[in-house]
């Protein structure tokens, strides 16, 4: 399928479940909510070795936050709830206690209840006093500059975890600036972050490697240095740099959403920019559950 | 489901003595029929009375369990106790240990009520449009805690040692409280919109006092914190302004907070918004 130039490969992303959960955080203005979301989501790229994929989803105005301040809507996910679990404990207590007048609610209300304040809590050395509202337990715990208040529990669901579109360009800079647009309109979607470092990795991987201590390595398919030696290549001469949009979604169609919503960003760029191609990542449909055809995506609209 | 969920009782001649009404549980009545409601024995000083001798019964059909009462029921303790669900409403006064222990539904009283209203009340809602008597959401004698959960409000007044042994659930108190308000309270919130008598907050280990009227004298066991606490207060006060329209100025409040009683843990504080 070849739209406004940029050609869309008839596949398909294939994505895992995941264990994930949304918190809020607040903070006396916006900077602090996002120096403390920054530094939770630092180092959360990838499963692989970070033990979870976090995100900033969006920033939240006064109105629609549970104590009137600004605040900042983070994502975690990760392989399993007692991971993800571990992840949120280690991620709140080092980054978001510790950062000056934030304070920490559950972004959920339906799933599993995990620990958000309640382990965190015994940092207030017996001083910590709790306070139930509305049926929600928040701690209180006595800090320098003040109370950290968090609430007691967090929802954890059931998401999405992989979806990704490969974008095949001219060069670099025309990779780079195909990316940044497309990111940017993926951000706009709710309940979907791009963990990796601005939203894209250029390091995408397949399952396995020829040595046999590493799970992943280089996607050689897709690596412009190997087209004449790999031993199946995805790419032609004109393709000199490749980037990927890792996506996870609370839901499947939140992922389908942020994939529906790149694809147009860079469609509509048009072929002339740069980003001639779109494909995406799979293993042959047999690891993950869920399959995002890319010209499913854009429905009959897109002409197939 | 049958079409029959509520019933309605007038009181028809004040008993002898005094009668314990804890069987008559919305819930449970749901399933019965006009008669056997009339049937339904009750406890009268030393002996029984069918329902039927005291009260004129309708039935009410309602879309969920339905209780009304109707009448003086000074004489009559023990309304609601336990209750799991449903509605109960009563038009005049009642008497001692309206709603205690109850778990679940909505319990509306127009009159007044007497001592040990919503004691030991665990869920629901309990409505009082008068006054209420002494160890209002208290602790029966002899127990370690007090009203642990629901929301208890009182339109009127309350006798002394409101809260005693409070351990969880919210109390809103629109009129004057007695001496020892939240004697010994454990945890939980009162909101005061009155003043409140000698002795306030005596052996307080936990919990919230809110005071929305009058500021109180706070007592030498008592001590003042300056910290910021405008994340907590945020919470607290949005959800109370949500409760009753008398506080639903709170959220604009700066509180001063006091701690104590430091005679016993100092974990509880006052919020002193008036």
């Amino acid at each position: 399928m070849v739209r406004n130039d940029v050609t869309i490969d008839p596949t398909f992303a294939e994505a895992f479940p995941m264990k994930a959960t949304r918190v809020l955080i607040t903070a006396h203005n916006d900077t602090w909510a996002r120096h403390a979301a920054v530094a939770m989501t630092g180092f959360a790229t990838s499963v692989i070795a970070c033990g979870c994929e976090a995100g900033i989803e969006r920033m939240l105005s006064a109105e629609e936050t549970p104590d009137g301040r600004p605040g900042i809507s983070v994502l975690l996910f990760s392989m399993s709830g007692k991971e993800l679990a571990k992840q949120l404990e280690r991620r709140v207590g080092q980054c978001v206690l510790t950062c000056p007048t934030t304070a920490i609610y559950a972004g959920l209300e339906e799933g599993e209840a995990v620990a958000l304040g309640k382990n965190l809590r015994f940092f207030g050395d017996g001083w910590q006093i709790s306070k139930l509202i509305d049926g929600r337990r928040y701690w209180r715990v006595p800090v320098m500059d003040g109370e950290f208040v968090a609430q007691e529990t967090t929802a954890v669901v059931k998401a999405v975890g992989g979806g990704n579109l490969l974008l095949l360009a001219r060069d670099t800079d025309a990779a780079l600036a195909g990316a940044e647009a497309a990111v940017e309109a993926m951000r706009a979607v709710p309940g979907v972050i791009m963990p990796f470092p601005g939203g894209v990795v250029r390091s995408g991987s397949k399952v396995g490697s020829k040595y046999a201590s590493l799970m992943a390595s280089t996607n050689d398919a897709f690596c412009p240095a190997l087209m004449p030696l790999a031993k199946k290549t995805e790419l032609d001469v004109g393709t000199r740099c490749v980037m990927e949009i890792v996506i996870d979604g609370l839901t499947e169609a939140d992922v389908s959403a942020a994939m529906r919503a790149g694809i147009e960003a860079l469609v509509a760029r048009g072929g002339e920019a740069g980003v001639t191609r779109i494909s995406a990542g799979n293993y042959g449909g047999k690891l993950g559950p869920f399959h995002f055809h890319l010209h499913k995506l854009l429905g009959a609209e897109g002409g197939l | 489901m049958s079409a029959v969920q509520g019933f309605r009782l007038r009181l028809r001649a004040q008993p002898d003595f005094r009668v314990d009404l804890s069987p008559l549980q919305p819930a449970v009545l749901a399933g019965l029929d006009v008669v056997e409601v009339a049937r339904l024995e009750l406890r009268h000083a030393n002996a029984h009375v069918e329902l039927g001798e005291l009260f004129d019964i309708d039935a009410l059909s309602s879309e969920a369990p339905e209780l009304r009462i109707e009448g003086d029921l000074r004489r009559f303790d023990r309304i609601g106790q336990g209750m799991d669900g449903g509605r109960l409403s009563v038009s005049g006064d009642v008497g001692d240990y309206l709603g205690a222990a109850m778990r679940s539904g909505d319990i509306v009283v127009e009159g007044s009520a007497g001592h040990l209203a919503a004691c030991e009340m665990a869920g629901g809602r309990l409505e009082v449009r008068g006054d209420v008597g002494d160890f209002a959401a208290g602790a029966l004698p002899g127990s370690m805690d007090g009203m642990r959960g629901g929301t208890l409000v009182v339109r009127g007044k309350a006798g002394a040692r409101c809260g005693d042994r409070m351990r969880r659930g919210t109390v809103l108190l629109l009129g004057d409280a007695g001496d020892f308000c939240a004697s010994r309270m454990v945890a939980g919130t009162i909101v005061l919109a009155g003043s409140v008598g000698t002795h306030c907050g005596y052996g307080m280990r936990r919990g919230t006092l809110v005071f929305a009227g009058p500021a109180p004298d706070v007592p030498a066991t008592f001590a003042e914190t300056n910290h910021d606490i405008r994340v907590m207060w945020a919470l607290l006060s949005r959800s109370l302004s949500k409760l009753h329209p008398a506080f639903e100025g709170l959220p604009g409040r700066e509180p001063r907070r006091v701690v104590g009683d430091l005679a016993a843990d100092g974990k509880g504080e006052w919020l002193i918004a008036g």
